[in-house]
């Protein structure tokens, strides 16, 4: 390894990096429309100039002008990306053989957002960057991924950066003022990512001036490990609006200065920096050293947006787990995403900082689900996920795709366990879960239980895995069955605290497992567990109990600042609950007749578009022992029709029509959770399969004829946006539906959805296919073969209705 | 460039787009279009960029008939793009999981604020204006016969994704969602520029304002 590439990973000494290379560029004569990335080509020596005049300057670090050189930039130049990233290269490595500098693979964002928020999928992401870190590996000293402003396309560099060449890799980020960066991802949330990832170096480049830069620059040096060299690369100062900087080259270097006693090591310029401000800033820093950086030892997860310091009592939601919950079985069953991001927002909102996601269901291909979970789940929360899963294919494809440091649920004490999953966690920066038990089973005691704690830590720590990443669960056992257990548990959760330093977890739930009122034994076993030292409960968020066991916990161990959360959840409430007997079933009362007309609660709440009024009336009515089908049938659909009647003359309109379809789908949730206790597959009116096609990321139009028509009664498979038309034909074919519902919102996008409707009828599938979207119009659904136009959410249900009946 | 955000959402541009244009909402609708006015505020970031470019960049570009015309007379085009930023995109996702009427209250509310955010850019651009130059109105990619393709070579121009965060799908569609970009002619003379009007429009035989005598140009 070259000298200075030491210096730079062991932080001996202060290492430079250059500035600018756009702004250089265009001093020197880019003309407006020549793309930068193809300097190499029609302005070699130009090129190499600038890069000769950096090293001249003290650059110890040339980054090659390979920024822009991907394929989205490149297409339609002439030039393919190899020849590119080559030539680029070559001139860096011209100018630094005169100085002994090392030369850099730039590597910039691929122009393209990934999905969710663009089309562009995590593993092409992952292709695009192999295909740029293969073409330059060899020509150059060390990878440099910069100006990232989304979490996850940095990771997918960062893995196809580790995974492709034996480089050192930076990684650098560009924040806005705000502290976070254009996706929202905060600082820490960067530095504990990529640092889990294995990133050699980490920075922040660009957007800001050093005087913006240097607090965000801070709060990355206490987040990564101390020996992880920190790098700063600010523009000169903040743009004018002709597009200089404010900045001077002296004022730049003067500014730079501060970084010098926070722990940052390598330092350069940005936009609006030349040679100039990298010799003068080189001057600033003679005689100095970098100063130590001191860390703070924190166990975190995190989403982009999300940091999560679990410091004090942590809920870890665990609806997402088919286990005993058969509304979730079925819809994983049939491969439906909706009612699992549902759980997600509703126990974000009960109160869940991390939710468990667990897809282990005999019968179902668990690795791809899991995977697919975790994708669907990122869309729609900004909570860390927990991992929960035995499997290690399940475990490695989830922990690839997801977005930020999640947890893993679980490893044991058997070896082979513990050898199959740590360097899967390793690898991917997450936490781990780690289980008292080992091929012996579980040790009655607490003794028994810590040893087996012990053994799991070192493994961990072997594997490079710190203690604040590792969280011991002691397990709880059920109390009906093992009465004594319960102390045991604790006893050993509080010896791992106190001799072991890591964290700890429970299953708090299982304790009551056989008991009647269950939330009273829960509520007290997870009291005691956090007396205990307990981090990470994983329970039901949506129990009011539970969680106000948390919120008052807080406020007795002083976490709760002047009380302040227990005074927001629950100020101008009262408490209710008590056991009361439970009710014999009560003979199902007889539907009222046309001539007699009786009060009907949910149809009325359906009519009104009162959410919580329509689910405690369906509740009631289930209670009461009426059939779901009958509710569905009788109070549902007349009150659906009659406002979208309604809807139709005009009466009643879109907010109307869609607060009616909300608070029918709170009714539905009842009845559909009562039609799965009973065993019954669904309400039975017939499979719909609905996708918004390839290419196309507008869907709110198909989330609204999804609810529509699932409150008409359909089992309807969502594909959700961006669906490929072997998708739609895939699932078509596998549940039989006769009707599928494809949604376009762009002319751009029209053409595929043909392409899905020729791709039915070439697969030979005899199912009807109806379109709807802001840009087609009857004849123009008749032109690309569809069956029926859906003008609105009502006609697609009216459609439903002929293909289906019901 | 970040872009100042209003306290409040228009509600009659709200209503509008939420197809009850004029309409006086119950107390439910009231309380629920509130509360979306201000999920969308909270999660919204918005941020711009523009660009002024000779005239010429244009040239070789399938750009229509109908931006020709409102280009007519004009020796420049200023490029702008706006966008709300990717967390509101979150927001809306989360909420079309949760509910769907406030989802959809959020989502017009969001195309409200997207088209006061390219006001706003609007005005910066006008005032930074040199004496004795006149522009045109916006004009966006997409409307009348100008093809949404040409977003990629206005957002390239801008350098959209280090500028703003926002990028193109190869369908061409703006990313995050609510997004905006377009084309405003300069001219040395006054210009007005001519809007796309419906006689290229796809949707000139179905649209639900012509229907109501109205275009979606309000």
């Amino acid at each position: 390894m070259p000298d200075k590439l030491q210096t730079a990973l062991d932080r001996s000494a202060f290492l430079f990096l250059d500035g600018a290379m756009g702004t250089e560029l265009q001093k020197r004569g880019l003309q407006l429309g020549q793309k930068h990335e193809l300097a190499a080509f029609f302005m070699p020596d130009t090129l190499t100039a600038i890069h000769a005049d950096y090293a001249a300057a003290g650059a110890d670090i040339l980054i090659a002008n390979t920024f822009g050189a991907n394929p989205k930039k490149l297409a339609g130049t002439g030039y393919t990306l190899e020849e590119t990233v080559a030539a680029s290269l070559a001139c860096a490595r011209a100018a630094a053989e005169k100085t002994g500098a090392l030369v850099a693979l730039d590597i910039g964002p691929l122009g393209e957002l990934l999905a969710p928020a663009g089309t562009l999928a995590f593993e092409d992401a992952c292709a695009q960057f192999a295909q740029i870190v293969k073409a330059g590996a060899a020509g150059a000293d060390l990878v440099f991924i910069e100006t990232m402003t989304d979490l996850y396309e940095l990771k997918a560099a960062l893995l196809a950066a580790k995974e492709n060449c034996r480089l050192p890799v930076f990684a650098s980020m560009s924040f806005e003022a705000r502290g976070r960066t254009f996706t929202g991802c905060t600082v820490e949330s960067f530095a504990v990512t990529a640092a889990g990832l294995g990133a050699d170096a980490v920075g922040i480049n660009c957007s800001l001036g050093p005087a913006e830069i240097l607090p965000f620059a801070k709060r990355l040096c206490r987040s990564v490990p101390a020996g992880l060299p920190v790098f700063v690369k600010p523009n000169a100062g903040l743009p004018n609006p002709d597009g200089s900087y404010d900045l001077t080259p002296q004022k730049f270097a003067e500014e730079m200065k501060d970084f010098a006693a926070i722990g940052v090591s390598m330092l350069g310029g940005c936009c609006g920096t030349g040679p100039e401000s990298i010799r003068l800033l080189r001057q600033a820093y003679r005689g100095l050293v970098p100063a130590q950086k001191v860390p703070v030892r924190r166990s975190a997860l995190c989403t982009p947006v999300r940091f999560v310091e679990v410091e004090g009592i942590t809920v870890v939601g665990e609806r997402i787990n088919p286990t005993g919950k058969k509304r979730l079985q079925q819809a994983l069953r049939a491969g439906d995403m909706a009612y699992a991001c549902a759980q997600a927002v509703q126990q974000a909102e009960a109160g869940a900082e991390v939710l468990d996601v667990n897809a282990g269901l005999p019968g179902i291909d668990e690795a791809a689900t899991l995977e697919r979970l975790v994708k669907e789940l990122q869309a729609v929360t900004d909570l860390p996920l927990q991992l929960d899963s035995s499997d290690p294919a399940a475990l490695s494809r989830a922990l690839r795709v997801y977005n930020g440091k999640p947890i893993v649920n679980s490893v044991n004490g058997e070896q082979k366990v513990l050898d199959a999953i740590l360097p899967l966690c390793k690898k991917y920066g997450a936490a781990v879960v780690g289980l008292t038990l080992d091929e012996n089973g579980i040790p009655k005691t607490a003794a028994g239980r810590v040893a087996v704690a012990r053994r799991i830590v070192e493994a961990a720590n072997r594997a490079g895995i710190p203690n604040e990443d590792i969280y011991i669960d002691c397990l709880t056992l059920t109390a009906s069955a093992e009465q004594a257990a319960a102390g045991e548990t604790l006893a050993a959760l509080a010896a791992c605290k106190r001799e072991l330093g890591v964290r700890t977890v429970l299953g708090v739930s299982n304790i009551s497992f056989g008991l009647p009122c269950r939330g009273y034994l829960n509520t007290a076993f997870l009291t005691m567990a956090m007396q205990a030292g307990l981090d990470l409960a994983i329970m039901n968020p949506n129990t009011p109990e539970m969680m106000a066991a948390v919120r008052a916990y807080r406020v007795l161990t002083c976490q709760d600042a002047q009380s302040a959360a227990y005074i927001a959840a629950y100020a101008g409430m009262q408490v209710q609950s008590q056991a009361v007997p439970v009710p014999a079933a009560a003979p199902a009362p007889a539907r009222p007749g046309a001539e007699t007309p009786a009060p009907d609660p949910l149809y009325d709440a359906v009519r009104k578009g009162l959410k919580a009024e329509a689910k405690t009336a369906a509740a009631a009515a289930l209670a009461a022992g009426q059939a779901p089908l009958d509710l569905v049938n009788a109070s549902l659909i007349p009150a659906l029709d009659a406002v979208g009647e309604g809807f139709e003359k005009g009466t009643v309109f879109l907010p109307q029509l869609l607060q009616a379809a909300t608070a029918a789908q709170s009714a539905f949730e009842a009845i559909k959770a009562a039609l799965a206790r009973s065993g019954a597959p669904s309400a039975g009116k017939g499979r719909i399969v609905l996708a918004t096609v390839k290419g196309d990321i507008h869907d709110i139009g198909k989330n609204i004829v999804r609810v529509v028509l699932e409150n008409y009664g359909y089992d309807v498979l969502d594909l959700g946006r961006d669906v490929a038309p072997e998708a739609v034909v895939d699932a078509v074919r596998r549940t039989g539906a006769p009707l599928v519902g494809l949604s376009a919102l762009m002319t751009t996008t029209v053409p595929s959805m043909q392409a899905t409707i020729g791709a039915l009828r070439a697969a030979g599938l005899d199912c009807k296919v109806m379109v709807g979207g802001a840009v087609l119009t009857p004849a123009y659904a008749e032109q690309i073969g569809a069956d029926f136009y859906a003008r609105d959410a009502k006609a697609s249900a009216d459609i439903a209705k002929q293909v289906l009946g019901g | 460039m970040q872009l100042s955000l209003p306290q409040t959402i228009d509600r009659a541009t709200l209503l509008r787009y939420l197809g009850a244009a004029g309409w006086q909402p119950d107390a439910a609708t009231d309380a629920l279009l509130q509360k979306a006015g201000a999920l969308v505020l909270g999660a919204a970031t918005p941020r711009g960029v523009w660009r002024t470019l000779p005239l010429s960049v244009l040239e070789g570009e399938a750009i229509g008939s109908d931006l020709a015309r409102h280009l007519a007379g004009c020796d420049s085009v200023t490029f702008l793009a706006v966008t709300l930023g990717a967390e509101v995109d979150a927001l809306l996702r989360r909420l079309e999981a949760q509910d769907i009427a406030l989802a959809a209250a959020a989502d017009a509310a969001a195309s409200v604020l997207i088209e006061s955010a390219a006001d706003a850019l609007e005005g910066r651009v006008r005032a930074a204006l040199p004496a004795g130059r006149y522009l045109t109105g916006r004009y966006a990619p997409g409307y009348g016969d100008c093809p949404l393709a040409l977003n990629d070579t206005l957002c390239l121009a801008l350098d959209t994704v280090r500028g703003a965060g926002l990028a193109v799908t190869p369908e061409h569609l703006l990313a995050p969602r609510k997004s905006t970009t377009a084309v405003l002619g300069g001219a040395d003379a006054p210009v007005t520029g001519a809007r796309a009007g419906c006689a290229h429009c796809l949707l000139q035989t179905t649209c639900a304002y012509r229907k109501r005598g109205t275009t979606c140009a309000g």
